[in-house]
């Protein structure tokens, strides 16, 4: 169960027990897949859109909060994608702490600059041994 | 010359010094930046709604991220403008 945070916008063209109805069937769509609601939020309301989105220039936000497994938000989008009432939808992944992010692995970039020279080392003591060696088989 | 340049180098025009620039969030002890929060986000974008660099913004990389992701959401959901004519 991760969780997430959705804000649709809603045609302000639609009646009141329309918009009620419609939220109520979003709400629902999370609950019958494994889903839990957290939080209907729709202090937002009618607000102005910062652009005309076909073209309405208001529209009704309606903040939900919820805990899902992994494949449901794709499930929820496409249902809101599908209902021509809602003009917009966002679901975003809440991350839960920042200690659960990974320590990162050590980086590659100082290795590579250690190794060439590394390399070189060798290579230049090398080089007189290998000199060095023939030259006392053949005595 | 060569000297007249060496004398102006340490203190530049004017001795007025650029004011050093702080990131805003990491003052504000800020973890998470919300794309709803607007009237924050909207300090970060120029009138014609562009992201504000963070050369001009002087937010630290981390924050500058976050923001840019932020600005990009709340333009999603016309909480904000992609452009201002």
């Amino acid at each position: 169960m991760n969780r997430y945070e959705m804000f649709y916008i809603i045609d302000t063209g639609l009646e009141e027990t329309a918009r009620k109805e419609l939220i109520e069937k979003v709400s629902a769509l999370i609950v019958n897949n494994g889903g839990e609601i957290e939080k209907v939020d729709e202090t937002w309301g009618k607000r102005r859109l910062a652009y005309a989105i076909d073209y309405k220039t208001e529209g009704w936000y309606v903040l939900v909060n919820f805990k899902a497994p992994a494949e449901l938000p794709r499930e929820i989008e496409r249902n809101l994608q599908i209902n021509e009432n809602v003009l917009r939808y966002l679901v975003v992944k809440l991350e839960e702490k920042r200690s659960a992010v990974k320590p990162r692995a050590v980086r590659p970039a100082p290795a590579e600059e250690a190794a060439p020279a590394e390399e070189a080392a060798p290579a230049v003591e090398a080089a007189p041994a290998a000199e060095a060696a023939p030259a006392e088989t053949a005595e | 010359m060569s000297e007249d340049r060496g004398e102006r180098r340490p203190r530049p025009r004017g001795g007025r010094r650029p004011r050093r620039k702080v990131c805003n969030f990491c003052v504000d002890k800020i973890e998470y930046i919300d794309y709803k929060d607007i009237n924050r986000l909207r300090r970060f974008t120029n009138e014609r709604g562009k992201i504000l660099p963070r050369r001009m913004s002087g937010n630290c990389a981390k924050h500058q991220r976050q923001l840019s992701e932020a600005i990009k959401r709340a333009r999603a959901i016309a909480l904000m403008p992609y452009t201002v004519e």
